[in-house]
């Protein structure tokens, strides 16, 4: 049944005068997941990437609050999904597809996380948190939230469309970066109630991934660069073209010299909380804009070949 | 039985023929382009060629927007038609990321051509579009189950389009590709698309 709207002359931003635009242009840009409501799509990545690393993360590093924030940044996620689809009422199909689509098995992880890591916290408020079903349940999300920090970048690496995520390398990079996001969300948790030597274990993981993905990120721009012409036009759009201030101002500064700057310091010298949660504020920040910048750089090959 | 398509790039003149006759059967909205005439220039002045490229979903063997849906709204007909079934799709847009030919379209609204609300042709033809879902060609399902051709086929005034059973040796489609060399797009990628192209 067509829902058709009144027509909305605005001038410029009309579906009509983008595609016009784009269709000139020899290297057309993905719109969809980064603009518009495509914005959520990123959003939910990011949350639940960072959500479902915190509740691993959460077992060694930091317990109970961890486990909350955790399960409330991957339900927050599940949200901003809801958000970002024209037919949001639909989602539940999206899961009858497992044995092919990436999407589909994305959420049936989302659902055995949500539910087994609900499950398990609704326990452990009442107390029967280590009981046979409790620990039953707290294993299975453990399963839920490991698969929720994989699937993500197989997502994007699936999509054929767009060489520049078309990658191997996006999925190792989309691990490292939820690991990361995972690591500074429970930094900040730490620094409300800390307890002894969580913060520093906490920072010395923190320097370590920070340095890995900037290592990781130095190696997927030079494969990219060289990996076919429209991969390198979107390396362009990265370095110099539409993704370039998100890039060097999220990305690299935000996400990578502040707090490995700052982390490499605070391993010296003893630095105050109002420093340390900065890290983790920065670097969450420098999280979300690597997955903006990758998708706005997205550029569909050229037609004709 | 596989339905597709030579298109001789020798013979198009790029008339946007197909591309307006593809609007007016299936009333796309604004913004939505199941078949467009790209053109081409290619070389230095004084020796320049322009040439004028259709383009539209090729219906491929192994699509990699079927591969990708999660919902099941994207599949395929017996006859190779690639086909969206719009109650199933969620507008998840995946499709679109993974289609390496941009042949797919989100809708976000369903406007209008004109100011003053939609002509009684909008209002029948846009029966088919649903907002917040994905479209794209089917290769003019409808006319084909009447017997008829795709509008693009059927418009095009300088016969440069072939259409027929891809499977069947003897049809006209399966002979200009043997006889006259057409080629896909982007074969390399593995899609098996059931559009060819006759080189310019
Ligand atoms: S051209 Fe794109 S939309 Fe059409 S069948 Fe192939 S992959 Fe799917
Ligand atoms: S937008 Fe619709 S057709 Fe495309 S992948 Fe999502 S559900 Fe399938
Ligand atoms: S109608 Fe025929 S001649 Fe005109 S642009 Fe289309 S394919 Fe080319």
């Amino acid at each position: 049944m067509a829902t058709a709207s009144p027509p909305q002359r605005s001038p410029l931003m009309t579906p009509s005068f983008l595609l016009a635009a784009d269709l000139k242009a020899r290297y057309r840009p993905q719109r969809e997941w980064v603009e518009g409501r495509g914005l959520f799509l990123i959003v939910a990545h990011f949350l639940s990437g960072a959500g479902a690393a915190a509740w691993l993360l959460a077992v060694p590093l930091n317990g109970p609050p961890g486990l909350v924030v955790g399960w409330v940044l991957v339900a927050l996620s599940g949200l901003a999904h809801l958000a970002f689809l024209g037919k949001p009422a639909r989602f539940w199909r999206m899961a009858r597809r497992p044995h092919s689509s990436w999407i589909s098995r994305g959420l049936l992880g989302l659902a055995v996380f949500l539910l087994s890591g609900g499950g398990f916290l609704g326990l452990a408020w009442l107390g029967q948190g280590g009981s046979a079903l409790g620990q039953g349940l707290f294993w299975l999300s453990l399963l839920g939230a490991a698969w929720l920090l994989v699937y993500k970048g197989f997502v994007w690496a699936s999509a054929k469309g767009i060489p520049l995520w078309n990658t191997p390398l996006v999925p190792i990079l989309y691990l490292v970066y939820g690991l990361r996001g995972g690591l500074a969300a429970l930094l900040l948790v730490a620094l409300a109630q800390p307890r002894a030597g969580e913060l520093a274990a906490m920072e010395t993981l923190k320097l370590w991934l920070g340095l890995s993905s900037a290592l990781l990120v130095l190696v997927y721009v030079a494969v990219m660069r060289g990996t076919g012409l429209t991969a390198a036009a979107s390396v362009r759009a990265l370095l110099r073209g539409q993704a370039a201030a998100v890039f060097y101002l999220g990305v690299v500064l935000l996400g990578l010299v502040w707090p490995i700057a700052l982390g490499a310091y605070a391993l010296a010298t003893p630095v105050s909380g109002v420093v340390l949660a900065s890290v983790g504020l920065t670097s969450l920040l420098g999280d979300l804009a690597l997955l903006y910048a990758v998708a706005r750089a997205g550029l569909y090959r050229p037609l004709p070949a | 039985m596989r339905l597709g398509m030579v298109i001789d790039l020798k013979k198009c003149i790029g008339c946007y023929g197909c591309a307006a006759a593809c609007k007016a059967e299936n009333a796309t909205p604004p913004g939505v382009l199941w078949c467009r005439v790209v053109k081409v220039e290619s070389g230095t002045y004084p020796q320049v060629r322009r040439i004028s490229v259709p383009l539209q979903c090729n219906h491929c063997g192994d699509p990699e927007c079927l591969k990708v849906c999660p919902t099941g709204a994207t599949f395929k007909h017996e006859n190779g038609i690639v086909d969206i079934d719009h109650e199933l799709c969620v507008g998840c847009r995946y499709c679109m990321m993974a289609c390496p030919y941009q042949a797919r379209t989100f809708q976000h609204q369903v406007l209008g051509y004109f100011p003053g609300g939609l002509t009684p042709y909008e209002q029948r033809g846009y029966q088919r579009h649903q907002e917040g879902t994905v479209s794209k060609c089917n290769f003019c399902l409808p006319r084909l189950e009447r017997g008829l051709e795709p509008a693009c086929v059927a418009n095009c005034m300088s016969r440069a389009r072939i259409f027929g059973d891809l499977d069947d040796p003897t049809s006209e489609v399966a002979r200009a590709i043997r006889e006259k060399g057409a080629q896909p797009l982007y074969p390399e990628l593995g899609t098996d698309p059931s559009i060819f192209y006759i080189a310019p």
